[in-house]
């Protein structure tokens, strides 16, 4: 490559011409936007509540629900007798039960619901509801569950999935070494802490339909889901995904949907459901945690030769979305920026009685990446060399396959942003004054590479309709779901530009499983698919369009689509029909209406593993540590990120610096501890998350240009702020006190423990 | 709603957003489930129950405070605002400007509760300084944007010989 990139700090100084304010801001600032659990306004709305396990393990020997359903202003209890359909979901395999019968594996597993006239009455009615449990002995980690003569959770055993990546021969690899490390790392179960929990409506409709008006990342899925679940044929299921608070993965899953769907069904009435903080954290999904064995090794010109990763992943009591978690980790444990010649992942995915762990941004590569990346610091420190040479040594380049032999496409060379990391203003910063006082300051880096879609051999499609309606409104409509991502603020600019319209023809429409199938909004795919659809229809409407308005109008010259309807397309040319003067004079004649629907990219090849579509960051981060508590101050962040364009700047911006500060959390805070399957904590005054004082101050740099040839220019950069954060910390701490924790969260008292130990290294 | 405690009801009588309200409720009945519940003003969102969050700050006779853990008796006679409230006020409108011009947020669940907190604190010291903002802050989460966008909104509202 002969013209380098450069990264551009993404600010308004620089974006101007693409800066805008998000759409839905001025709704969301004034408190007029409905959010799902906002949904209070419904004509005979009864409130649900569902009973939650009392063990963590345990037969369930009797139910009995009588007392609660006489209670006063009860209007329904239901249980697993209720269920219509099949009493199971989960993404990949049915294996949770939408109201246990005989058993319950985790705290977090529902036994009945009631709907009632008030919170209060349904929250009395759980208590009512009397269920003989026989606690059975609880698997509370991995270790426990795969010992011999563990109690079995399910069918097949406590082992869910299993992962084996491997190329060239690790022994003889290892062999060749000159320089090996081997550390242990562990990473936390981090909560997504999503502002507004589970929630939402269920409504049922004269035709003995329902509508679900809730909070979730795919209408579509859980349409399929519910449908089964209830009883009824999918076109009288509909899931409307509203505008919601927080998902993050956390509601890729089914959460109240099935219990207010069939208290719906039995009362006749509207239900809402709405978690309380507590109810979200005992039921909702988690991060995995992590256990992980890594070993590496180089030549003696510090060549990467062998490296080694085992992982076991405490998957929870059911499989969610746990076994495509374990192949993302796996690709990720693999080392995917690095041409290593032996490597061998083993991954182990296992059920305990622990809260169910799933998606979570980053799904598992940012904890390998997190392992694999510091084992890099550690092996360039027994190889004498500094942490960026070692990495410029062994660099992927972009003709290289991915680590699971899939064809890849890079946004550019890795060692660009190395270099951009190298050139950081983080690392000059001076100091000096805080030196051998109560702070300690250091600087590091971490590199990391993550790949868009749910991955090759998935099913992955993606779609979308667009139509001018009747009123002259250009109607583009997505499955997709706003949750803060800001996909409605890209699908605008994306639609703008495709279309040649203005913001203000435009009525976008999201997250309906009545409208097109988009898949879900998850790994972040939306802006891919949004891009790749719009690509799609832009030539046919452009060309239904103008033919419409040339036969309307009865002139033959050119047109262009534009703002506010069709252009003369000669310079200076003016607006030759209006979009609403096109719908309302073409009476009795069909308006255009355009589908599509695709594979979300994969590459030219078929290799049924990994990911084609790559995007690469390095994070540079800048801590203080406070050497009289061993608390760790992150006070700034810089990050360079190969994404692809930038659709909508501020969007772009809040994803990677909220991606960071999440994992920032992971890094150092954030855990749920469980001791025999019961939880530890749960609610946020033991549960911390950053807050405005610890936040950082944060500059993103931006390479937009990718490799001639590559069919994708727009990226999705949801989940890329959050891959190289926690080794990035890691090393800061490093450099500030001279101890490496292996173990997130970083806790300050173990991170002291550590600093007192080494006290005789300290400047 | 059927939604009162099972203590003897109270009269309450209390001012909310500029309008004087009398009720029967029990005394123990949050001010968010009146607000939100009984009232219809979704603007406070429910977030915790437990005053960690913020997400459904309000205003009680000017200060910022939790709505979940406040109960009914203790709103007597006072003055509630919320976000519903408080959006015709100019200081109001200059701190939703200026969130909506830095972009300070994404899923906006918390904000209605971070707008109310930086209205209390201006109105109560128009010329604050970027420290005290940010102590205004220090009840309310955010946890889509890594808050860069809030400390500009800080610097933006802040006085500006007392900036950070």
């Amino acid at each position: 490559m002969n013209n380098v990139p450069t990264a551009v700090p993404l600010d308004q100084a620089h974006f101007a011409e693409r800066w805008s304010a998000r759409p839905d801001s001025t709704e969301k600032v004034y408190g007029l936007q409905q959010y799902p659990t906002d949904e209070l306004h419904w004509p005979g709305l009864l409130h649900g509540r569902i009973l939650r396990s009392a063990w963590p393990h345990a037969h369930i020997l009797h139910i009995d629900l009588s007392q609660a359903r006489s209670l006063p202003g009860v209007r329904a209890v239901v249980c697993a007798e209720d269920i219509p359909g099949t009493n199971s979901y989960g993404i990949i395999f049915r294996d949770q039960p939408v109201f246990c019968t005989d058993r319950v594996r985790f705290l977090g597993d529902a036994i009945a619901a009631v709907a009632a006239d008030s919170p209060e009455i349904a929250a009395h009615a759980l208590t009512l509801i009397k269920v003989v449990y026989e606690p059975l002995p609880s698997i509370g980690d991995s270790q426990q569950a795969l010992a011999s003569g563990a109690p079995l959770l399910h069918p097949d055993g406590n082992l869910l999935d299993s992962s084996q990546l491997s190329h060239g021969d690790i022994d003889a690899g290892f062999a060749q070494c000159s320089y090996i490390v081997e550390s242990r790392y562990s990473t936390p179960r981090q909560m997504h802490v999503f502002m507004e929990t589970e929630g939402g409506v269920a409504i049922p409709e004269q035709d003995g339909s329902l509508t679900f008006r809730v909070g979730c990342q795919s209408g579509h899925r859980d349409r399929d889901q519910l449908a089964d679940i209830l009883g009824l044929p999918q076109k009288k299921v509909r899931v409307i995904g509203l505008s919601t608070g927080g998902g993050f993965g956390g509601k890729d899953e089914l959460t109240m949907q099935p219990a207010a769907g069939l208290l719906a069904l039995k009362t006749g009435r509207p239900v809402r459901i709405h978690y309380d903080r507590k109810e979200s954290t005992r039921a909702g999904i988690k991060r995995h945690p992590i256990q992980m064995f890594a070993r590496t090794g180089c030549d003696a010109e510090g060549r990467l030769i062998a490296h080694q990763l085992h992982a076991v992943l405490d998957t929870g009591a059911y499989a969610s979305l746990g076994p495509a978690v374990l192949t993302n980790f796996s690709d990720h444990a693999a080392a995917p920026l690095y041409r290593i010649p032996h490597v061998e992942v083993q991954g182990q995915l296992v059920y305990t009685n622990n809260s169910v762990a799933g998606a979570f941004r980053g799904f598992g590569g940012n904890q390998a990446t997190f392992a694999v990346e510091s084992q890099l610091d550690k092996l360039a420190q027994a190889a004498g060399l500094s942490s960026a040479e070692l990495r410029r040594r062994n660099l992927r380049t972009p003709d290289d396959d991915g680590v699971e032999g899939q064809s890849q496409q890079m946004p550019c060379h890795p060692d660009t942003l190395l270099n951009s990391a190298l050139a950081s203003p983080l690392w000059r910063l001076n100091t000096a004054d805080q030196e051998r006082g109560r702070w300690l300051s250091g600087v590091g880096m971490a590199l990391g590479a993550q790949g868009n879609g749910l991955g090759n051999g998935l099913p992955d499609a993606g779609g979308a309709s667009l139509r001018l309606t009747e009123q002259g409104t250009i109607q583009l409509a997505f499955g997709f779901i706003e949750y803060g991502q800001g996909v409605v603020a890209a699908v605008q600019a994306l639609a703008c530009e495709a279309l040649g319209c203005s913001a203000a023809d435009l009525e976008i429409r999201l997250g309906d499983s009545n409208g097109p199938d988009s898949g879900p909004t998850s790994a972040s795919r939306s802006t891919v698919i949004a891009t790749e659809a719009l690509r799609r229809l832009r030539d046919d409407w452009q060309q239904q369009l103008i033919q419409l308005g040339k036969s309307l109008l009865g002139d033959q010259r050119a047109l262009r689509t534009g703002a506010g309807g069709l252009w003369h397309d000669e310079p200076q040319g003016e607006r030759a029909i209006s979009y609403q003067a096109l719908a309302s004079r073409s009476k009795g004649e069909s308006l255009p209406t355009l589908k599509t629907h695709f594979d979300f990219p994969t590459g030219p090849d078929a290799q049924p593993r990994g990911r084609y579509l790559q995007l690469l960051i390095a994070t540079v981060a800048r801590v203080r540590v406070d050497r009289f508590t061993g608390r760790v101050k992150v006070t700034h962040l810089h990050h360079i990120t190969a994404g692809g364009k930038v659709i909508h700047p501020p969007s772009y911006l809040g994803q990677i610096e909220g991606a960071a500060v999440m994992g920032m959390g992971m890094a150092l805070l954030e855990d749920v501890p469980m001791h025999n399957g019961e939880y530890q904590l749960d609610n946020l005054d033991a549960y911390l998350i950053p807050t405005l004082a610890d936040a950082p101050v944060q500059q993103v740099d931006v390479i937009e240009t990718i490799f001639a040839g590559d069919q994708y220019p727009v990226r999705g950069i949801g989940e890329l702020g959050i891959e190289a954060i926690s080794p990035a910390l890691m090393a800061a701490i490093q450099d500030a006190t001279g101890v490496r924790p292996c173990d997130l969260p970083a806790r300050p008292a173990v991170l002291l423990a550590a600093m007192t130990a080494a006290e005789g290294n300290l400047p | 709603m059927s939604t009162q405690n099972t203590a003897a009801s109270m009269q309450l009588n209390f001012t909310l957003n500029g309008q004087l309200l009398n009720m029967r409720v029990g005394p123990a009945r949050r001010l968010l489930d009146i607000l939100r519940l009984d009232q219809g003003l979704t603007g406070p969102k429910e977030g915790c129950s437990i005053g960690r969050c913020g997400a459904c700050t309000v205003q009680l006779d000017g200060a910022a405070v939790p709505a979940c853990l406040l109960l009914a008796y203790q709103v007597q006679g006072k003055e509630v605002s919320t976000v519903e409230g408080l959006s015709s006020q100019p200081v109001f409108q200059r701190v939703a400007d200026s969130l909506i011009e830095h972009g300070a947020l994404q899923c906006g669940y918390c904000i209605p509760g971070i707008a109310t907190s930086l209205t209390a604190a201006l109105t109560q010291k128009p010329h604050a300084s970027a420290a005290e903002l940010e102590q205004a802050m220090c009840g309310n989460l955010c946890r889509c944007t890594g808050y860069s966008g809030l400390q500009q909104v800080i610097n933006d509202l802040a006085s500006p010989d007392q900036h950070i």
